[in-house]
């Protein structure tokens, strides 16, 4: 959680037109490349329509989802890419036990597998739905989307941005904002008048402008307030809950021991013994 | 007679019935080996859509609960200091002392890297209920630990470090009572982080306060269910009349936890609650079956007084906070159209670890005084000579 003082204008995010996208599935190819990550054997129509692999995996960190719709009685696709949305405040790095994902101040959700214990709390947390896990393996890991970070700190744009033609901005979280409401803007008949990631968790480095209403292209309805807050607001009450009820029952049972111990000595003063061995 | 020897025809005179849990626990080892030698992904059900499966919802969710009884009964006897309940004290330690050892023993076998468990003392991070949780049953087992000795050196007669345990006791059970608060709510604050996952049945901001006032409600039925069948089964004294006083508290809990549900419920919930049909039925068992019912059961004085109808009471109680747990970790976590089972390896594992509380209770019952321990031998006083816990003056070992 190195987030919170941090301005994310200044942070770098894509910009996703998908628009503007074919479906030509190179920036899966060039992500597979730069991350070495391994083939899978897909088959056509495993998941809908015609959209390979069926589902992000250890192996796939980015895919484009093909939606079929239909548009003056003709038979359309539209694209969606998946990847992992690199939030502003992101929900995996709030509730990883050993801090193993982190905000980076270039924008990327950087994950350490050295620190990693493997408890997959990361996956229930993420709204989006992005780590995935090393079934594969016996001693697994979490996989995702690094963001590039190893290119970005040099100044390089992800792979997958630089391998698009058309789809992919890379740039400040601001500027990409500005960019997309501009196109938005100019061509009001063709967008829908939202963008998803501006605000969705409480903002995140993806922004995607599309044609369709979202939940037809199956986002997922995410909630506007960042995650992390939502169990912070709990969590930071712990060491005044412990304070509060340790202290509370320290008193409670030393008032209620005195009471005893008092009757006891009155007892003792009155038959006149000396205190009385344990039988 | 070598050792083993002594061990097998020690086993032989078992019941039949604790030979049958031995081979239950065996049978659990062995899945648990597979589970390390082939893996997660071939061994268990989960998957990218449910990594978190039986292990996590019961072994872990369900088990820290039914472990509730000590700090529950600590708090009551020593702080409260309603004295009587005493003689219920010790096994209430031992089934929480095997609770939380077992509860370690689920979380390190659902652990991707369970050689790297130590991570978590090293890389802090406090914003994560995890972390908390971790710490807390570290800390917790080392707490029980401490408190089941008394019955270990007594056994053995060692005098100085009993006299060491008896100068901490009360610390010790202050101690016991604040970690449980603390993370018997935080497997709440757990789903809190699940906001667009979790069902509005039981998402809602109250959920850690909710899962620590049903945390007491199972620590007292289990106390009550326990004494039940020691008394029937193991031929331990009858505590019917110390029960009746805690199936009087046990209403109590229930209404301030049903109060607070439905307080939340109504009021704090935010989306539809009425939009899937079998998460309502569940969750009207859930509330009807497992807290309404013992609730009205237990305000009727027959009931209370009454061994059998006592003890169903509160197996309802516990039935609904196992169903409550299950729904929160797993059913309202469920996107619609998707279901998880748990695989045949993943259940041989978690009736193994049932069975392995309930053999080492026995065994520790039958090796060790937790049932002789009764208050007209016990000094309150910290001792001021060594020689008070001698043979015939013991404390509480008197009466063997």
């Amino acid at each position: 959680m190195s987030s919170e003082n941090q301005d994310f204008n200044k942070t770098k995010a894509f910009l996703i037109d998908m628009t503007k996208c074919t479906g030509c599935r190179g920036c899966q190819v060039a992500c597979k490349q730069w991350n070495q990550l391994g083939a899978e054997k897909t088959e056509f129509f495993t998941g809908e329509g015609y959209q390979n692999p069926p589902l992000m995996s250890e192996y796939t960190f980015t895919r484009i989802k093909f939606r079929d719709y239909e548009k003056n009685g003709q038979n359309e696709f539209a694209f969606y890419k998946e990847m992992c949305m690199h939030c502003n405040e992101p929900a995996c790095a709030s509730v990883c036990p050993v801090g193993a994902f982190k905000k980076t101040k270039e924008g990327p959700v950087t994950y350490d597998a050295e620190r990693c214990i493997g408890c997959r709390f990361c996956m229930v947390a993420c709204p989006f739905g992005v780590p995935k896990y090393e079934w594969s393996k016996a001693l697994p890991l979490v996989r995702k989307c690094t963001g590039c970070y190893s290119r970005v700190k040099e100044g390089l744009k992800p792979a997958c941005a630089t391998t698009c033609v058309s789809a992919i901005t890379y740039g400040n979280r601001e500027d990409m904002i500005k960019e997309a409401n501009k196109r938005i803007a100019a061509r009001p008949e063709k967008y829908l008048k939202k963008l998803y990631g501006s605000e969705e968790a409480g903002g995140t480095s993806v922004i995607y402008l599309t044609a369709l209403p979202f939940d037809e292209l199956g986002f997922k309805p995410v909630t506007k307030r960042p995650l992390p807050s939502y169990t912070w607001q709990a969590l930071r009450l712990v060491p005044g809950i412990f304070l509060t009820v340790g202290g509370s029952l320290s008193l409670l049972s030393w008032f209620n021991h005195r009471k005893e111990r008092i009757a006891k000595e009155e007892e003792q003063r009155k038959s006149g013994a000396t205190p009385k061995e344990e039988s | 007679m070598t050792a083993a020897k002594i061990i097998a025809n020690e086993i032989k005179g078992y019941h039949r019935f604790v030979q049958f849990l031995i081979v239950l626990v065996a049978v659990g080892a062995l899945a648990s080996l597979a589970r390390f030698v082939f893996g997660l992904g071939v061994t268990t059900n989960l998957n990218d859509t449910f990594p978190w499966g039986l292990w996590i919802s019961f072994d872990v969710v369900t088990a820290v609960p039914l472990a509730a009884g000590a700090f529950t009964l600590g708090a009551i006897v020593h702080c409260f200091h309603i004295k009587k309940l005493e003689p219920l004290v010790r096994p209430a330690i031992v089934t929480g002392f095997l609770g939380y050892s077992l509860v370690s023993v689920g979380l390190l076998l659902d652990l991707g890297q369970p050689q790297r468990c130590w991570h978590t003392m090293v890389y802090w991070n406090p914003h994560s209920p995890m972390f908390e949780v971790s710490m807390c049953i570290m800390a917790y087992t080392t707490v029980l630990f401490l408190e089941f000795l008394s019955p270990v050196c007594e056994k053995f007669g060692y005098h100085v470090p009993l006299r060491l345990l008896r100068t901490i006791e009360m610390p010790l059970v202050v101690a016991a009572a604040s970690i449980s608060t603390l993370h018997q709510s935080s497997l709440g604050t757990f789903f809190l982080i699940a906001v667009d996952k979790l069902h509005s049945l039981w998402y809602n901001p109250l959920l850690p306060l909710l899962f620590w006032i049903s945390a007491m409600c199972a620590g007292i039925s289990i106390i009550i269910v326990e004494a039940t069948m020691s008394h029937k089964y193991m031929g331990q004294p009858d505590e019917g009349e110390l029960l009746e006083t805690l199936a009087k508290i046990l209403p109590w809990v229930i209404t301030v936890y049903l109060t607070v549900k439905f307080f939340s419920l109504f009021a704090l919930t935010q989306g539809p609650l009425f939009n899937r049909p079998g998460l309502l039925v569940l969750f009207i068992v859930e509330v009807a079956v497992g807290m309404i019912l013992p609730l009205v059961m237990l305000m009727s004085r027959k009931v209370r007084e009454d061994n059998r109808l006592r003890a169903t009471a509160a197996w309802l109680v516990i039935a609904g906070i196992i169903l409550n747990r299950f729904n929160v970790s797993m059913f309202g976590m469920e996107a619609p159209g998707t279901f998880y089972y748990p695989s045949f390896i993943e259940s041989l594992v978690t009736i193994g670890i049932i069975a392995a509380h309930i053999l080492f209770f026995v065994l520790i019952a039958k090796y060790f005084p937790i049932f002789e321990h009764h208050p007209e031998t016990v000094d309150y006083s910290i001792p001021d000579h060594f020689h008070k816990t001698e043979k015939g003056h013991a404390h509480g070992a008197a009466k063997a």
